[in-house]
Order: C-alpha cells, then sequence, then structure tokens
C-alpha cells in the first residue's frame, strides 16, 4: 500500500519520540517524519524505494526502530 | 495534550471525523466532536461548542477544526462565550476532516498549541494528488 495514512501516524508518532531529526526521502521528495501530512503527501507507493535520514544525538536508535519498522512492510500483514 | 474540538453541521460527520482523528493518534486522546444541534439537526451551536471547549480545555489549550460558514462563525461566538477571556482556544485555517487527523497526531506526540495548529493548516496547504 505504501505510506498510507495509518502507517505515517505510526512513523510520525516513532519519530516524536527521537530528539533527532528524522527524514524520509521518496525519488526527489523529502519529508520530516515527524509530520503526518508531509508523509503521505510523498506519495510514496508499494514497491517504491524509501530513503531514511535520521541525524542527531539518539540516530542510531531512531534509526534501528523506525528502519525495522518500515522494512516489516509498517507492521501490516 | 493540545485538545481538539470537531466542529461539524452534521454530527454524523463530526463523529466520523472524530472517528478517524481517534484512529489515527490513538486511545490516549483528548479529542471531542460536535455537531448538530441539539434536537439532531443540521446546524452549528454556539453554546454547545462551548462546551465541548471545556471539555477537553487545559493549560495547553484548544484547538477547533470547524467545516463551512457558520461553524466558524458559532466558533467565534463560542470562543466569545468563555469566561476567562486568556483561555488558549483557536480556530485553525484548515480543511475540518484532514486538519483533524493530522491535529490529532500532532497534540497526541505532544505538540503544543502552535505546533497542532500548524499540523492542521498545513493539511490544507499540501497537495493530495502529490
Amino acid at each position: 500500500m505504501g505510506i498510507h495514512a495509518r502507517p505515517a501516524a505510526e512513523i510520525a508518532k516513532m519519530a516524536a519520540h527521537y530528539k533527532s531529526e528524522v527524514i524520509l526521502s521518496v525519488n526527489n521528495k523529502t519529508a520530516n517524519a515527524k509530520s503526518l501530512i508531509l508523509m503521505i503527501a510523498l506519495g510514496a507507493k508499494n514497491g517504491t524505494e524509501l530513503v531514511l535520514s535520521v541525524n542527531g544525538e539518539d540516530e542510531d536508535e531512531a534509526f534501528e526502530a523506525i528502519g525495522r519498522f518500515i522494512v516489516n512492510n509498517f507492521n501490516e500483514v | 495534550m493540545v485538545g481538539i474540538v470537531i466542529v461539524s453541521h452534521s454530527r454524523k460527520a463530526a463523529e466520523g471525523i472524530f472517528e478517524l482523528a481517534v484512529q489515527m493518534a490513538g486511545e490516549n486522546h483528548n479529542i471531542v466532536a460536535c455537531g448538530g444541534m441539539e434536537d439532531g439537526g443540521i446546524g452549528t451551536d454556539a453554546i454547545q461548542i462551548k462546551n465541548a471547549v471545556l471539555k477537553v480545555y487545559s493549560n495547553d489549550g484548544v484547538v477547533i477544526l470547524a467545516d463551512l460558514g457558520s461553524a466558524i462563525l458559532s466558533s467565534q461566538a463560542a470562543i466569545e462565550l468563555l469566561d476567562d477571556e486568556n483561555m488558549k482556544v483557536i480556530i485553525a485555517d484548515a480543511p475540518v476532516l484532514e486538519g483533524a487527523v493530522s491535529a490529532a497526531v500532532q497534540a497526541y506526540i505532544g505538540g503544543d498549541i502552535k505546533a497542532v495548529v500548524e499540523a492542521a493548516e498545513l493539511a490544507g496547504h499540501t497537495s493530495k494528488l502529490c
């Protein structure tokens, strides 16, 4: 399904736990992963390459948690 | 947590948007739906909106998402009806459904009233068709 509303909400909630800046990129568009609306506006469809960039003091933990959620297909079945 | 009041002319619309916003934000929310007139008819009622604001009010403030025309006028009247003029209540200039969902997530993750209003208004400035 790509980044539709529910996973975007989950990513925003996860990203907000961390102090680091969390950015998702699709093609040439980027979005602050702490914003539900901006992530939905990426229009990322299933199978699209997503780039997760995390920068800040807790970047490793943030990358690990959010990256795992994305790789696990947003925990959807 | 910043409170959110969803105002619509239709009770069903307000409750449906509430349902969607809660689904996104999670169970631990501070959102209330306020739609229709007391008799169930279509309309908006400043007194009901005022009571809805009081229901979710804290020192963090309240953001109102309203649908069309008189929903805004009634919301403005509701704010004037509040006894304390220092209460932080802001009407977001945003589409009611998208704005409510965006605001709900922002409030849930601990945004202040300014961040919640911005999240709601961003929904109106962002293309849906990407």
